[in-house]
């Protein structure tokens, strides 16, 4: 416990903690909407997508103001290679007879082929301080400078702005798509506005989950808080939340345990809150669904013993 | 054998042994199945080559394979506890096992040569690196013929259960009342897809075996809708796509998933964009008609219009856990 209070109060881990809840909080929180959409996994091709943007923006940078590692310039090429790839899948699907899970496949395929052979022109090219580049494959918390850590700030504050402006659009569109047509909101806007969202959850968490692992960020804090809540506005902070505490735990373990990568001990932290949830979950759990089974089926023995045969 | 053209064989038999599948992953709607199962794999090769050392031996690959049906059996089984929306079963699992797998990974076992980087590319080059030779003559690298043994089952596979792989694919209904066991064949054609996917970890790492199973698959499918066509179409661009990718790859010193990856993907970049510049321009004829196929409403109809009773999804089709 104290070498815990110790590991708090030393700055550097306290830079590292507070950048991990924010993350956690405004991906989790913000994931909620990709869940309800019934498509998780664009999550994972916005992640992707985006070493193809950090890649090309590193170049960019380069090239324009002498030196590529600005967090803030990487994380913005790295939300438009997000958006452009659910653009293209989105594309694919309209004019093609290709579903969505194979334009998904193709979006993924293309962005983060592309960012790989990218990173390797980086690697080989005359380009300075390229070496925290791969921090943002599979994450590294510790890494977090407080640069960083303003740029997750100021991601995190426009999302949730953006959140907040858009509440009842998002709600509504959320549940009744057509309603939400009918009543005057176009799908068209509300549609893009709702994917942008769901991209800036994704980029923030970058450099903390890595963009492997970012995916999970998106699906289970919000499929935990799903089994405890009826409202939107509970899932919302209930998903938060749960992202948020799954960030602290996961980034504390893999601080103490050293040279772990820390998005992996996230997610496995994240996983074990899901399990908890849909076992216990009152009503809808699967341990209280298990007991209420049992008892109908003795209830209804006891009915049936009662009867005339 | 000389080493490039080794490299270069391994390439574009990986390349083909992963496309066939891809074609029925596609059209049953599991193309995101194989990112699942892609990643889910990791914790069973590492807990392998810790256990034997190399990837060789075909057992090995088969123990592996069955983490990767690990995935398939649990998504199910989350779908049908009706607790969860729309693909979340599948993005719950796979990253739970990946992570799983990175952490073994990073723990570096001395006999392991395993790292992050060949985890998100694999090492076509290691691979490639033991040759077999008879009386002193090469004949390329060991694993290719590993990975030839797995492109001969697939296509073992695929021909010996065409019309029950056609069937279950485009109407599961019918061919489950006609008495054709469903089930069964897709977990033994999911397995089949998860050894594939390992047999390739070398030429792919496990990231990018997606974009070899499905981008030729769907690329053939812009061409084509004819299973028939599809197949004959998937095997040439999967097979340009490869050799292609191997000579950016060649030519930059890079990793020769991730160009094959690329390559693939401009691939279907350019079948579709011509699509699209040709209907354009058949439409520009015409444009005063009004359009036809413009867009009634949202894509996004049936958005979790089921949260609060949330239900179990149809069990007789075996892909309708994919995204819409």
């Amino acid at each position: 416990m104290d070498a815990l209070f110790g590991l708090v109060s030393d700055h550097t881990v306290r830079t590292v903690l507070l950048g991990s809840t924010i993350v956690g909080f405004v991906s989790g929180a913000l994931g909620s909407f990709a869940y309800l959409r019934r498509q998780s996994l664009m999550g994972d091709v916005v992640s992707h997508a985006a070493l193809l943007g950090i890649a090309a923006a590193f170049i960019v940078a380069s090239l324009v103001v002498g030196s590529g590692h600005h967090t803030l310039v990487l994380l913005l090429g790295a939300a438009l290679a997000g958006v452009a790839s659910i653009l293209f899948a989105n594309l694919v699907v309209r004019h093609s007879r290709i579903t969505m899970d194979g334009a998904m496949a193709v979006a993924l395929a293309l962005f983060f082929g592309g960012g790989l052979t990218l990173m390797r022109v980086i690697q080989t090219g005359p380009f300075t301080q390229r070496s925290g580049l791969n921090a943002y494959i599979f994450g590294r918390a510790a890494a977090i400078t407080r640069a960083d850590l303003l740029v997750i700030a100021l991601f995190a504050a426009v999302a949730l702005v953006f959140l907040l402006l858009n509440w009842r659009v998002f709600k509504l569109y959320s549940f009744d798509a057509v309603l939400s047509e009918l009543v005057g909101y176009r799908a068209r806007l509300v549609e893009p506005l709702l994917q942008v969202t769901i991209v800036l959850a994704v980029v923030i968490g970058l450099k903390v989950v890595g963009l492997i692992l970012m995916v999970a960020f998106v699906v289970a804090p919000a499929s935990a808080a799903r089994q405890w809540t009826r409202s939107l506005e509970g899932m919302v902070v209930l998903a938060g939340a749960f992202g948020a505490l799954a960030a602290v735990v996961g980034t504390l373990l893999s601080v103490v345990a050293g040279d772990v990568p820390t998005g992996p001990v996230i997610v496995l932290v994240l996983t074990a809150i899901v399990a908890v949830s849909l076992l216990f979950a009152p009503r809808r759990g699967l341990v209280a669904r298990g007991l209420r089974r049992r008892a109908q089926r003795r209830g209804s023995r006891a009915s049936s013993e009662g009867l005339p045969a | 054998m000389s080493f490039v053209v080794g490299v270069a064989a391994l390439a574009l038999v990986t390349a083909l042994a992963c496309a066939l599948p891809g074609v029925f992953l596609l059209l049953r709607r599991d193309a995101m199945t194989v990112e699942a199962v892609s990643h889910a794999v990791l914790p069973g090769i590492v807990v392998g080559l810790i256990v034997a050392g190399s990837l060789d031996s075909p057992i090995l690959i088969l123990a592996a394979a069955l983490t990767g049906l690990l995935v398939v059996l649990g998504a199910e089984y989350l779908q049908g506890t009706g607790l969860l929306e729309g693909d979340a079963p599948l993005g719950l699992v796979f990253p739970a096992l990946f992570s799983i797998g990175i952490i073994l990974v990073s723990q570096r076992f001395s006999n392991v040569h395993l790292d992050e980087h060949v985890v998100l590319v694999g090492d076509l080059n290691l691979a490639a690196f033991i040759h077999l030779e008879v009386a002193g003559v090469s004949l390329g690298p060991r694993y290719l013929y590993v990975m030839l043994a797995v492109l001969l089952l697939n296509v073992g596979f695929i021909a010996r259960f065409y019309k029950e792989l056609k069937i279950t694919t485009f109407d599961p209904t019918l061919a489950e009342l006609l008495g054709f066991r469903v089930r069964r064949l897709h977990y033994a054609f999911m397995f089949l897809v998860s050894v594939t996917i390992t047999a390739a970890f070398y030429a792919a790492g496990s990231i990018l075996t997606v974009a070899l199973m499905i981008v030729p698959a769907a690329t053939a499918h812009l061409v084509t809708k004819r299973l028939s066509h599809m197949l004959a179409w998937t095997v040439v661009i999967a097979a340009v796509g490869a050799l292609a990718g191997f000579g950016v790859a060649y030519a930059l010193d890079a990793a020769t998933s991730g160009a094959m990856a690329l390559m693939l993907g401009l691939v279907f970049s350019a079948v579709f964009g011509f699509q699209r510049a040709q209907a354009l321009w058949q439409t520009r004829g015409r444009r005063r008609e009004g359009r036809a196929d413009a867009p009634v409403i949202a894509p996004a109809h049936d958005v979790a219009r089921e949260v609060g009773t949330a239900n179990a999804v149809n069990a007789t089709e075996p892909a309708s856990h994919a995204a819409r």
